[in-house]
């Protein structure tokens, strides 16, 4: 065992009895070569795409997509220096979406002529290429968890000032009716929402941890369950006050569900008492049908998610069910394997490549295609709750939690407003969907997971075997 | 490209897409279906138990010497001048005094250090009366306290059941299953 390294600064060699359980360098070698799979299954996307769509092979998108893969191996060596106790899957399954998602996004390229800086593809690649970087930054520059502790109320501030700066009159960028963006010139760049969730996650971890015991013990009992006191609910209203505000002047019904879905979590995690959930979900719906009664847009959602098919919906203009059907028959369109990469239509579809990548994707890889995108999902946020549950420490657990269940719940917005679960919200599938922001996000939360993992297990063990 | 070869390429991608999958899924079966009980071998049980018995009357000293040291110990280290109790400053490892692995170390740093069967413990137990996750030692005020998890069979200091966060005295005897161990300099 050439790895092992003192377990204790007192002694040069470790004492008798403390040994690791698993080698960290096999979780590398693993992790090395599910990464050569997954690189094989992004660059066969690519080619199929071609094979399907043009009927020849253009090297070009490959060699583009051959840089990424190197990029995400620099990823890897980084981690045999600074974290060789992280978990090795969460690494190829990110790889593996986010390169399914350049696929497809090249594939609607192609369905409608864009070439070079116009096509969405080469930009989906640089922003990877970009996120990736952030990824190796983050998992380099914080070595530890816990310092992230520290800056608990400065996260939560920066949280609130990355979501108001789309308001802010010159800044802010209206796309598609909602005012998520910022942008410079004539061009919306960056949704900063997104980095937000992070910054969130990062404050109610540690609010909780600093204040749970009077969350979850004080309060008065009323209807066989505990509600907390007066003084206590102060935060879960501010975030729902924070949630509304952001449906009402942005006009972005996803991001809220996202944010207040995220605190409650964290709060039954934190406490484990089920009288908060009830009293936000409360609260959520309340406010949810109020807005549905006094906000057009939310209740052309809720319309059209309840009958989509009919004449006057699919033909309402503006807020018309007709995106959600063209969905749904593209989806019913790929039936079981699919119409295979490039020989659907998915480009029939409004904004195919980012809020209906999933329907893309299910007319093209059929239901095999999505349960198996949904499967990485699913492995992906296992792990992450997985990290939560092994953690050390409180702040660690929680953040782990909450990360995990951020790309959980948005994948389940996403995919259950694409196919008619729940009404449809605009938010972006984590790693799939073009968008630069979106990408920046999920990749730093990877390496925050990957981060907290190698922590978890980097710390001595002794076995007794009785 | 005719359709057939296309259909069979985008049949294979499928295959290697949910072989990926699995492949993780293979990995990381432990996970999801606990660890393998580990038992002895019989043949090693075998020869332990006549050794163990032979060893009793042919020489009790050191057969008696391991229960008894730490019981020793312990009414020294709960009264009088021994008992300060174990602190970030004054405690630097925790020695196991009895068990399979009797005069085992393990170094103190700041974290709290869990013990139980599970693969997640600091300090892993794996016997019929340590539960999965059976106490934990943490730092409270710099001073290291033992708690019980809800164990079955329970956690002990110095003889008397754990039932609430104790505060653990430099060289006491801490029992967690048939292994004891104390906190020392």
């Amino acid at each position: 065992m050439s790895d092992a390294r003192p377990a204790s600064a007192r002694t040069a060699t470790p004492p008798e009895g403390i040994r690791r359980i698993r080698m960290p360098q096999k979780l590398r070698n693993l992790e090395f070569w599910l990464l050569i799979v997954a690189c094989f299954i992004n660059a066969a996307a690519i080619v199929l795409v071609q094979l399907g769509a043009l009927g020849r092979v253009d090297t070009q998108l490959v060699l583009l997509g051959a840089g990424l893969s190197l990029l995400v191996f620099g990823l890897h060596i980084a981690m045999r220096f600074v974290a060789r106790d992280a978990d090795p899957f969460l690494l190829p399954i990110a790889t593996v979406l986010n390169g399914l998602g350049i696929a497809m996004i090249y594939r609607i390229d192609i369905a409608e002529g864009d070439a070079g800086w116009e096509s969405a593809a080469v930009r989906q690649i640089a922003w990877s290429a970009i996120a990736i970087i952030c990824a190796i930054a983050t998992i380099l520059v914080i070595r530890n968890h816990r310092v992230l502790f520290r800056y608990t109320y400065l996260a939560g501030l920066v949280a609130i000032i990355l979501l108001l700066l789309p308001l802010v009159p010159g800044l802010g960028r209206e796309v598609y009716g909602a005012r998520v963006w910022i942008g410079f010139g004539d061009i919306a760049t960056f949704q900063p929402g997104e980095i937000a969730k992070i910054a969130l996650a990062v404050f109610f971890a540690g609010y909780l941890v600093r204040n749970r015991d009077s969350l979850s013990m004080v309060g008065t009992k009323f209807l066989g369950m505990q509600f907390p006191r007066a003084r206590d609910l102060g935060p879960l209203l501010i975030v729902w006050a924070l949630s509304m505000a952001v449906i009402v002047f942005q006009r972005d019904l996803g991001t809220a569900l996202l944010y207040f879905g995220l605190f409650l979590v964290m709060l039954y995690v934190a406490t484990s008492r089920l009288s908060w959930v009830v009293l936000g979900l409360s609260l959520f719906i309340g406010g949810a049908i109020i807005a549905s009664q006094t906000l057009d847009y939310v209740g052309n959602r809720f319309a059209n998610w309840l009958d989509p098919f009919s004449d006057a919906r699919f033909n309402a203009d503006p807020g018309g069910s007709y995106q959600l059907v063209q969905g749904l028959f593209g989806l019913a369109n790929g039936g079981l394997i699919g119409t295979g990469w490039g020989q659907g239509r998915p480009d029939l579809t409004p904004v195919p490549q980012s809020d209906y990548i999933i329907a893309s994707l299910g007319e093209e890889l059929g239901l095999a295609g999505i349960f198996a995108i949904l499967a990485l999902y699913l492995l992906f946020v296992a792990r992450g709750f997985r990290i939560g549950f092994a953690g050390q420490d409180d702040f660690g657990k929680l953040l782990g939690v909450g990360l995990a269940f951020v790309v959980a719940l948005q994948v389940f917005i996403v995919v259950g407003g694409v196919t008619r679960v729940i009404p449809l919200t605009g938010l972006t599938t984590p790693f799939l969907a073009a968008g630069g922001s979106s990408l920046v996000a999920n990749w730093i939360i990877v390496a925050l997971l990957l981060r907290l993992s190698d922590t978890v297990r980097n710390h001595p063990r002794l076995v007794i075997d009785g | 490209m005719s359709e057939l070869t296309l259909l069979v390429l985008q049949l294979g991608f499928l295959l290697l897409l949910w072989v990926f999958i699995f492949a993780i899924v293979y990995a990381l079966r432990s996970d999801l279906f606990g660890q393998r009980v580990r038992k002895l071998q019989p043949d090693a049980a075998a020869v332990a138990a006549p050794a163990a018995a032979s060893a009793f009357p042919s020489s009790p000293v050191p057969a008696a010497a391991a229960p008894t040291a730490p019981v020793a110990h312990a009414p020294a280290a709960s009264g009088g001048a021994n008992g300060e109790l174990a602190s970030s400053e004054n405690a630097t490892r925790l020695v196991i005094t009895s068990g399979t692995k009797s005069g085992a170390e393990f170094p103190l740093g700041h974290d709290e250090i869990t013990i139980g069967r599970s693969s997640d413990s600091a300090i892993i137990i794996r016997d019929d009366y340590t539960s999965t996750h059976h106490a934990r030692l943490m730092q409270w005020n710099g001073r290291w306290m033992i708690q019980d998890l809800d164990s079955t069979n329970g956690t002990f200091l110095n003889g008397s059941r754990v039932t609430v966060p104790t505060p653990i005295p430099l060289g006491a005897t801490v029992k967690v299953g048939a292994t004891t161990f104390e906190l020392r300099r």
